[in-house]
């Protein structure tokens, strides 16, 4: 375990000294910005319209950062070579993989946090009222991060960088369709469509089971069961993925 | 620099290689490439070893192949006395590889730490003056502080050196440690490969650089095309390889010493015998030495040479 933290340890600095991060978090502040400015087009529902899309302004650059730092996490340290000298150390492949994810994962939850609490600063100068799904909404954009993170993961242990970004985004929109899949389902009379479209709801996660980001704008209640199936949902997901990503690792040569 | 390693097997190799195979496929073709063919060769404790051979001769295969970054077809290693590469092991061993590109946005101090902390062999009240100690011996504690991503290409393979010594290790391996390093740099990479290995440790580095080799190595593995030609002491192979002999006389005792130059061991044999049935004393007899660079060259055009050399 101590191996895998010290990984962890490792991660998030090379993440929070990474540039990218940085222009990541302007852009999602400068999304923020935006909810206040177009907070101000409606007359009555302000408060509630710069909630809305500062919620979104969070999902996005969490869920981008999980993507796209997620695909290059551990071909860079191939392509780089930096996994050689790791790895020859007293650590099995999976604690490296278990390492990477979590230290990127504490990356997440910190962004996460960051950008709620500015939200936060320019809703209370709105005069939101605030709820505890403020943070479940939060919480949520952070377990499907997570679940993205560890598809990331996955496709890149046998995908090139910019394939992986391709195959997780498919599924993130995959993933935010399948609430709607359900329905054609049972409306369509092709048993084909019906095979098809119940194996893809087998295989894609729901990612709208983490969709919490309008309980605390129009002050709707969650259900406790809800979010405990989410987290359970949530941390199936990455361990079946990560377990995955293990096993395609385990084998594979460094040339 | 530190404290001789304590080995629980200081007498047996810490390294034997028995059989190593391992193939390719290209990935258009499916055509299958050999780059090791059934190698073995032993190291032993506190010696130092050089791996020779051309360029895709599979000397880094072969590293990768002992370290499981690539995973062989076929074959033993046994490290230590025990079958097969374990964490116990690995905490044993350090590595350098071939052009090292390292975490850059660590400084260098960061850097250490993170491998000491990985391999667990340092304990954490001594960690700090460890490091500072490395640093000093490879040159660079003007450059602790500073990120990697500012050190020249030199600095990158001192400061590797040091992350592959962090822990004490008893065996370490160096993939062409020389390489990207000024003749300053170069003489100071040998005399930490010499203390290292004064200190009980054993070193196996591969290099292109045969005068480094011939100066610092008492052993040789050398490939060629994935095969093993040579694997035994340098200075046998030195004078298995020498080109003549020279024998050095005397007449009689306490006369002119006379030099005799002779082509290989059978006519020096001949030369001896003759002198002494003639009354005559032998003086000095002397392998007339070639470099290894020679050896080498004639080697890479020979068929394979006595790998059953032993040291």
């Amino acid at each position: 375990m101590r191996s895998v933290l010290v990984i962890a340890g490792n991660t998030f600095r090379e993440v929070i000294r990474d540039r990218i991060l940085y222009g990541l978090i302007v852009f999602a502040i400068m999304l923020l910005f935006l909810s206040l400015a177009l907070g101000q087009l409606s007359f009555d529902e302000n408060i509630r319209l710069s909630a809305n899309f500062g919620f979104t302004g969070i999902h996005i650059a969490v869920v981008v950062l999980a993507v796209f730092v997620g695909s290059t996490l551990v071909s860079k340290e191939i392509d780089k070579q930096t996994i050689l000298t790791l790895l020859a150390r007293p650590i099995s492949r999976a604690q490296f993989i278990l390492g990477k994810s979590l230290g990127l994962t504490a990356v997440l939850a910190v962004v996460a946090t960051g950008l709620a609490l500015i939200l936060s600063a320019f809703l209370l100068f709105l005069g939101f009222k605030f709820t505890p799904h403020y943070l479940t909404a939060v919480f949520g954009v952070w377990l499907e991060a997570a679940v993205l993170l560890a598809l990331a993961l996955f496709f890149g242990s046998f995908a090139r960088p910019m394939m992986t970004v391709v195959y997780t985004i498919a599924v993130f929109l995959l993933g935010h369709w399948v609430e709607s899949l359900h329905f054609f389902i049972k409306k369509s009379e092709s048993d084909f469509f019906k095979i098809g479209g119940t194996a893809i709801t087998y295989l894609v996660p729901d990612l709208e089971a983490f969709n919490w980001r309008s309980a605390p704008v129009y002050a709707i209640d969650i259900p406790s069961g809800q979010i405990v199936a989410a987290v359970g949902a949530s941390t199936g997901w990455v361990l079946i993925l990560i377990a995955l990503t293990v096993l395609i690792f385990r084998r594979r040569d460094f040339v | 620099m530190s404290s001789k390693p304590t080995s629980a097997s200081s007498s047996s190799p810490v390294l034997e290689v028995v059989g190593l195979r391992k193939s390719y496929r290209n990935p258009l073709t499916r055509k299958k490439l050999e780059a090791l063919k059934g190698i073995s060769f032993e190291i032993e404790p506190g010696t130092i070893t050089g791996f020779l051979g051309a360029n895709g001769a599979g000397k880094t295969t072969t590293i990768k192949c002992l370290l499981e970054l690539a995973f062989a077809d076929a074959g033993e290693v046994v490290y230590f006395g025990k079958k097969g590469l374990s964490n116990e092991a690995k905490a044993k061993i350090g590595f350098l590889p071939e052009r090292p590109y390292f975490y850059d946005y660590l400084t260098g101090r960061e850097f250490l730490k993170f491998y000491a902390s990985i391999s667990g062999r340092v304990a954490r009240h001594e960690l700090s003056s460890r490091i500072t100690q490395l640093l000093e011996r490879v040159g660079l504690s003007h450059a602790g502080d500073r990120p990697l991503r500012g050190y020249s290409k030199g600095m990158l393979q001192r400061i590797g050196i040091a992350q592959a010594l962090i822990h004490r290790p008893e065996f370490i391996i160096l993939d062409e440690p020389m390489t990207g390093l000024d003749p300053d740099g170069r003489h100071e990479v040998r005399e930490i490969i010499r203390e290292v290995a004064n200190q009980g440790t054993a070193v196996f580095f591969s290099s292109h650089l045969l005068p480094d080799a011939e100066t610092l190595c008492e052993h040789l593995v050398i490939l060629k095309k994935g095969e093993l030609i040579y694997h035994g002491r340098t200075d046998a192979l030195m004078n298995q390889m020498a080109s003549s002999w020279r024998v050095v006389h005397q007449a009689r005792p306490g006369g002119v010493s006379e030099a005799q130059t002779v082509a290989d061991i059978a006519e020096m044999q001949t030369c001896i015998d003759k002198i002494r049935a003639s009354g005559g004393s032998i003086v000095e007899v002397s392998p007339q030495r070639v470099s290894l660079e020679e050896i080498f060259v004639k080697m890479a055009f020979d068929k394979k040479q006595s790998p059953e050399a032993q040291p």
